[in-house]
Order: structure tokens, then C-alpha cells, then sequence
């Protein structure tokens, strides 16, 4: 019998039952979206602020000393300490190896270009990686420094065989030279010297401008140093520094068994550097501060931000819920009341409405989540270009808020209802 | 009692005597006009608190000396920063000079020390920055070289550069005349991870004791509020105005900050809009509710004779005046929810936008005008007869 007027009055009241139905999944879905996108907006924003660059150098031990020094002198001097380009591999081994996002090896050299003294750099451009892990990556300058513009011609394209011995030029440096795209320039370093073609002038907005960047292997070529680079920079997705991590990153020795394990296994740029350290034999990891702290700041901000409009679009949906529920049990006054003077108990009448409601917002719940989820996603291409993961936590959340949310809304209806007097509410007073 | 007085009478009454379900309709509208006035002005706010967060990355514009001067005055540097569209934040000079310590070349720098929490707040300083005069900032990698830790003295040797002139190809090391030497006690060592470890950083007025010259700087960092047109617009006019310095932008930041921003204000955006849209049709809903509730009353208006026109008014009425009054509480407390992001988020105030008053009320009476026409309507169409009977 219970279950006849539940059924009866679903498909009766159809149109009012819909309404309430679809509401509730507004509500559910507004709940979905926001909680998916907040729960995933530190790793789309994390992946943004990459475009600043490397937040962590590898160097050889002692390398930036005597280099640093004798360029302000205005002699030029060839770094004395190397890493081995075999252990560049090894960056993407350690146990963060999935944070890892970009890296590339640098090798430098001062060389004499068209009479001009300038820093001749090396590195990958858009260097394809197929890892162990089945991971394919293109690492580079091209993605590293982002933030350049090309002037005249076009990037070095590793994949393009004719590459392999052209240069890029800073916009400064080409000035100077009288240089444009399309051009040879006469590059001597000690007692090598060759002619090579510029590809690109780019604008780096920083001292890069009157340097010459070129493939790896004709720098190392050029300066006699086979397998070797002077640095490795290193894009990795870290977490923002804490008390624990600043503690470890002066002497990871001190810590507890405890700390040192949580230490180790969370992603602090402290933790990846001493990684680092470990895997690159020689090499001093050093978190670039001035990345890598102003990325915890904006990171910590931004889900800050988030989470307070979701905590007012759930308010909101809340509200909106409970609010239509009540306002659809008051307006049953007279049904109750009729239920009330054949004899009902109030207690069988607030199971029959209870349970009428839940059934509905089981329903528009269901809609509203796939609802919500595709909001999500329209979110997550639009501003990211990339789909939005669904937290295993918004489930849960999104189920107990819906529920909650309509006993909420329907108890303080309801016992508003049971308490009128049946024969006032059928006379219509 | 004249009609516009009878109108205003019924429409409140209507309002009191229905007190709870008004209430719901009420709360609801309050509910839209709050999401909507908060979210607006958390958006609208949100480039220039967001642009102070990315103050954190440091300098995003420099000024270097133009090739045909040795170093910038800081009239100079003064009268650059004038030229400067946007709220400069920071700025600080640099002198560098070639020193010695213990007959190994280094570089020291002079510089207003306390500037740079503004222009580089990234630094990381284990002890403290120089307060007191003799004292020496030193960078990780000289005091890793030279075994410096805070508290230890170190001995600068400083040759000027009349000096350097008149030697020069001899030895520069050991004893020179007109070698100035002076002490100073390690305050600070610095973490930055990239070339500042390689300097000692001294105070202006140090440099200016060591060198025994008025300073000219060799670079002045800035930090400038300011989207990127305004930039590159003052790195114009400062080179039209000023000859002897020559700004650059630090693209890196510029760039990378305008990436970013633009970014994070598309994702604000698109929240707000969809959460918007989906409150307001929370909104017409249970307006519509309250109103669809009310049949029974306009059946017996309407057999009493009411016409269609007069009843729609008086829902309307009603409708408007709880769209007025929601709209308008909505946007204090929406207000209310900006300063709490903004305190809470970015640490500062947040200005009240007195335009968006009118607009939210101007929204809140759309949605609750909308969502009473539909069901009135619907209502003043059926037989009178048949809506009284229940039927």
C-alpha cells in the first residue's frame, strides 16, 4: 500500500515531482562541477606555472663559482666541472619521476662569433623521449623557455635532419653581427672554428639575448667536451614548501624515521632536489627560489579562492534545494490534511513524504552528477585544455549533500504541516 | 483611498499574511543576488589581486645604464620611474664592484637591502639582512667557497679604479698603495638558487665608504603592477625621456604572468557564469512554486471579476517587490562574501563596486519577473470554476 502511493503520487504529480526533480539535479550538478574542479585545480594551475620555467638547476659540484666570476671580469673562462650527458637519463628515475614534467641538459661555452666574444649554449630543443615507463615526452628549450619569442625565421626542429648544425641568435647578438635569419656566421671556439647557419634570432628578454643557442652535440663538438654539460634544468610539479620540508632541505640527516619517510614521499622541491642529487652523480640540485616559492604562493591562493566559491555555489545549491522542498510540502497542506482526518498517523505521513522526496532526489541527483561532470570538463578544456580527473572524493560528498540537504528541506515542512489542524487546512483557511 | 495607495496596500499585505511562504521565496532570491553580486566582484577584483600574488616572482622590469654611460644616477633612476604607468612596488638599485677577499676576485654588491623584501621576496636568508653599517650579506655559494657562517668577519680589499690605472700589469695582489681594506661581520647567508649566491651584498652606505665615490648603479630592478600594454608603454616613454637609462622587461615574468592570469580570470569566469546560471533557474523555480500554489486564489479573483490584466499586475507586484528587496540584501551580502575571499585569500580590502547594486537588483527582478509570468498566466487561462473546484 505504502509503496502504491509513493508510485501513485510520482506519476501523478508528475509535473511538480519533475520540477523538484530537476532542481535537485541543478543543484547536484552545480555541487559536482565545482567540488571536480576544485579538487583539480592545483594540478592545472601547478601545470601552467611551468610556463616560468625550471624551478630546480643541477649543476656540477664547484661549477658556478669560478664561471659567475670571471664574466663579470670580462675574461671568459670554460667551467672546469662537468656532468656526464649519459646520467641526464637518470633525471626521469627517481621516485617522482611523474612529477617530473620537463628537463634538458645545457652545456656552455664561450666562443668567438664574427670577431665578437659571446656564450655559445647547447641544448635540446624539442628532443622526443620514449621512456621505460612508456612515457613520450618532447623536452626542450622550445618548452623550457616559453616565454621567448621568435623574431625573425623559425625554431630549430630536431626532428628535421638539415637542423643538427644551424644556431639560434639572440636578438641583441644579431643586431650587433648584423645577422638575420637565413644568414652563416663564422663560430671559432680555441682552435675549431666552422660556418653555420642561423635559423631563428629570438627574444628572450634577458642576457640569453647575446647568446647563441645550438644542438647539443655541435657545442660539445665545438668545444671538445663529448658527453658532457655544465647544468640540467629540471620543471618538476612540486608542493608547496612547509615547515617539515624547510627543516629537511638544510639537513635531511636530522629528521626522524617518521618525518624522513613523509618527507621523501611528498613532491617538496626539496625532496626532488635531494632525489636529484642522488641520481646524478656530482650534481647539486638547487631549487631556483625564485620560481619555486612563487609557485607554492599563487598555488596555495588560487585553491584558496576556489574552495570559498564552492563553499558559496554548494550555499547556494543548498538553499535552492531545500528551499523548493519546502515550498512543494506546504503546498500539499490540504492533501495532509485529508490524509490526516481519514486517520493517518503523523508518523506513516512523514514516511510517505520523506520517502517521495528521496526517491526524487535520488533520481535528479543521478542526473545532476552526469550533468556536473561534463560541466566540469566544458571547464577544464576551456581554460586548461585538458580534462578535469573525477576525485574519488566527490562521490561521497555529492550524495550526503544531496541527501542532507532535502531531510533539510523537508522535516521543518513537514512538521509545520502535521501541526495544523486538519479540519482548518480542508476548509481552506 | 486612491488606487496606486490600494495597490501598494494589497501587494504588502499579501506579502505579511503569507509570511513563511514568502519567507522561501524571499531567501531564495537573496540567495541568487548574493551569489551573483559576490562572484561578480570577486571576478571583477580578481586581476589585481591575483597580479600582487605574482609580485612574488620579483622584478619585472629593469633599467640598465644606455651603453655610452658607465652607471645610472639615482636622479636617473628617480626621474625613470616617474615615466612609469602602473603602481611601482618595488624598486631597487645595484652597484656592483670587484673586490677581493683573501686575494680571490669577487664581486660585492651595494644596494638599499631592505628594498629587496619588496622586489624579491623570494630570497631565503639564514640569520638576517644587514641592518647596522659593517655588516655583510653574503650568497651560499662564496660562503660554501670562503667557509663564511653568520658571525664570522671578513676583510674586503677594494682597489680604485685610479689606482687600478696606474699599476696596471703589475700584481694586483698583496700590498698596493691605495688599497682600501675594510671589515665586515657576516649578517646573512643568502638562498637563491640561481646567481645572487655567487655575490656579497653590502649597503649603500658601505659601498659608498669602501669606493670613496657617490654611487652609480649598473642595474635598478623594478617591480611594476601593471598588465603588459602598460609595460611596454613605459619602457617607451622612459627611453624618449630618460637618455642615460635603457628599461627592459624581464620577459620571462611579464610573459609568463599574462599567461597564467589570463588563465586563472578564465576559469573564474566560467565558475561564475555557470554557477549564475544555475542559481538563477534555482530561483524561478521556487518562485514558481510559490506562485503555481496560489491558483485556488486567482480562480476566486477571477469570479469575483477581477480581470486577467489586474491579477497578472498584482503577481507582478509582489514578484517585483520581493526581487527589489532580495536583490538588494543580495548584494550587501555578496559584498560580504567578496571581503571574506578577499581578507582571506589575498590579505587585502576589497573596494565596494556601487555599480553593481542596480545591477543585481535589475537581475533579481528579471528572474523573478520571468518565473511569475509563466504559471499566473497558465493560472488566469483556466476556467475559474474548475480551479475552485480543485480539479
Amino acid at each position: 500500500m505504502f509503496f502504491r502511493m509513493i508510485k501513485g503520487v510520482l506519476l501523478r504529480q508528475k509535473g511538480k515531482m519533475f520540477m523538484i526533480a530537476f532542481t535537485i539535479a541543478l543543484g547536484a550538478s552545480l555541487a559536482t562541477a565545482m567540488l571536480s574542479v576544485m579538487f583539480d585545480v592545483g594540478d592545472k594551475v601547478n601545470q601552467e606555472l611551468k610556463t616560468y620555467g625550471a624551478n630546480i638547476t643541477v649543476v656540477a659540484k664547484e661549477a658556478s663559482v669560478v664561471d659567475s666570476l670571471y664574466e663579470v671580469d670580462g675574461a671568459s673562462s670554460i667551467p672546469t666541472s662537468y656532468l656526464k650527458e649519459a646520467d641526464v637519463g637518470n633525471v626521469k628515475k627517481i621516485f617522482w619521476a611523474f612529477n617530473i614534467v620537463d628537463f634538458a641538459p645545457f652545456i656552455e661555452t664561450h666562443v668567438n662569433v664574427g670577431g665578437k666574444d659571446a656564450i655559445m649554449v647547447g641544448s635540446w630543443f624539442n628532443h622526443h623521449l620514449s621512456l621505460d615507463t612508456g612515457e613520450e615526452l618532447d623536452a626542450g628549450v622550445i618548452s623550457m623557455r616559453s616565454w621567448w619569442t621568435i623574431e625573425d625565421g623559425r625554431w630549430l626542429d630536431e626532428g628535421q635532419k638539415g637542423d643538427a648544425d644551424k644556431v639560434m641568435l639572440g636578438t641583441t647578438l644579431a643586431q650587433e653581427l648584423g645577422v638575420s635569419a637565413g644568414d652563416t656566421v663564422k663560430i671559432a671556439c680555441g682552435k675549431k672554428s666552422g660556418e653555420y647557419e642561423v635559423v631563428g634570432i629570438y627574444n628572450a628578454g634577458s642576457d640569453e639575448d647575446s647568446e647563441i643557442f645550438a644542438p647539443l652535440d655541435l657545442v660539445q663538438d665545438l668545444s671538445k667536451t663529448d658527453g658532457l654539460i655544465t647544468s640540467i634544468e629540471v620543471s618538476a610539479i612540486t608542493t608547496p614548501d612547509n615547515e617539515l620540508s624547510r627543516q629537511a632541505a638544510k639537513d635531511p640527516a636530522k629528521l626522524t624515521v617518521a618525518e624522513y619517510e613523509t618527507w621523501y614521499c611528498t613532491a617538496y622541491v626539496s625532496s626532488i632536489c635531494y632525489q636529484l642529487q642522488e641520481a646524478i652523480p656530482d650534481g647539486v640540485a638547487k631549487a631556483v627560489r625564485q620560481v619555486a616559492e612563487s609557485e607554492g604562493a599563487i598555488l596555495d591562493k588560487t585553491q584558496l579562492l576556489m574552495v570559498l566559491i564552492t563553499i558559496l555555489a554548494l550555499i547556494g545549491s543548498a538553499l535552492g534545494i531545500s528551499n523548493l522542498i519546502t515550498a512543494s510540502v506546504m503546498e500539499r497542506s490540504q492533501e495532509i490534511g485529508l490524509l490526516k482526518a481519514i486517520g493517518a498517523h503523523d508518523r506513516a505521513i512523514s514516511a510517505l513524504l520523506l520517502a517521495e522526496m528521496i526517491i526524487v532526489a535520488i533520481l535528479g541527483g543521478a542526473v545532476g552528477f552526469g550533468v556536473g561532470y561534463g560541466f566540469a570538463q566544458i571547464i577544464g578544456y576551456t581554460v586548461f585544455s585538458s580534462s578535469i580527473n573525477l576525485s574519488p572524493m566527490v562521490i561521497p560528498l555529492v550524495v550526503t549533500l544531496v541527501i542532507l540537504v532535502t531531510l533539510a528541506g523537508s522535516i521543518p515542512a513537514i512538521r509545520t504541516v502535521l501541526r495544523l489542524d486538519p479540519a482548518e487546512v480542508l476548509h481552506g483557511r | 483611498m486612491k488606487r496606486s495607495t490600494m495597490y501598494l496596500r494589497m501587494i504588502t499585505a499579501s506579502l505579511a499574511r503569507r509570511k513563511s511562504r514568502m519567507l522561501v521565496a524571499l531567501l531564495a532570491v537573496t540567495v541568487g543576488s548574493t551569489i551573483l553580486a559576490g562572484l561578480v566582484m570577486v571576478y571583477y577584483d580578481m586581476p589585481r589581486q591575483m597580479g600582487e600574488q605574482f609580485l612574488a616572482y620579483g622584478a619585472n622590469m629593469i633599467f640598465v645604464p644606455s651603453s655610452d654611460s658607465d652607471g645610472m644616477t639615482s636622479e636617473e633612476i628617480e626621474q625613470a620611474a616617474l615615466n612609469i604607468e602602473g603602481d611601482v612596488e618595488g624598486v631597487i638599485s645595484y652597484c656592483y664592484e670587484s673586490a677581493t677577499i683573501n686575494d680571490a676576485p669577487v664581486v660585492v654588491a651595494g644596494c638599499d637591502l631592505n628594498a629587496t623584501l619588496e622586489t624579491s621576496p623570494y630570497w631565503q636568508i639564514e640569520g638576517a639582512l644587514p641592518q647596522a653599517k659593517g655588516e655583510i650579506l653574503v650568497g651560499l655559494n662564496q660562503a660554501d667557497f670562503f667557509s663564511l657562517h653568520v658571525g664570522d668577519k671578513v676583510t674586503v680589499s677594494y682597489i680604485p679604479s685610479d689606482v687600478k690605472a696606474a699599476i696596471e700589469g703589475e700584481n694586483l695582489n698583496g700590498e698596493v698603495e691605495g688599497k682600501v681594506q675594510k671589515e665586515f661581520t657576516v649578517s646573512g647567508l643568502l638562498d637563491t638558487g640561481s646567481t645572487e649566491e655567487d655575490y656579497f651584498f653590502i649597503s649603500e652606505e658601505d659601498m659608498a665608504a669602501l669606493t670613496g665615490e657617490t654611487l652609480t648603479y649598473d642595474v635598478t630592478e623594478l617591480r611594476v603592477n601593471a598588465d603588459s600594454d602598460a609595460l611596454a608603454a613605459s619602457v617607451e616613454r622612459i627611453q624618449q625621456a630618460v637618455p642615460g637609462v635603457t628599461p627592459q622587461l624581464v620577459k620571462r615574468i611579464t610573459e609568463s604572468q599574462t599567461t597564467v592570469l589570463s588563465k586563472l580570470s578564465a576559469l573564474v569566469l566560467l565558475v561564475t557564469i555557470i554557477t549564475l546560471a544555475l542559481t538563477m533557474i534555482c530561483v524561478a523555480t521556487t518562485m514558481t512554486a510559490v506562485v503555481t500554489e496560489r491558483r485556488r486564489e486567482i480562480g476566486l479573483r477571477k469570479a469575483l471579476g477581477a480581470s486577467d490584466k489586474s491579477i497578472m499586475l498584482e503577481f507582478m507586484g509582489e514578484g517585483l517587490m520581493l526581487g527589489l528587496i532580495g536583490g538588494l540584501l543580495g548584494s550587501l551580502l555578496g559584498f560580504g562574501f567578496a571581503y571574506l575571499v578577499s581578507t582571506n585569500v589575498f590579505n587585502s580590502t576589497i573596494t565596494f563596486l556601487p555599480a553593481l547594486v542596480p545591477v543585481t537588483v535589475f537581475v533579481a527582478l528579471a528572474v523573478t519577473a520571468l518565473a511569475c509570468i509563466m504559471p499566473v498566466r497558465n493560472a488566469t487561462k483556466v476556467d475559474p470554476a474548475l480551479v475552485l473546484k480543485g480539479e
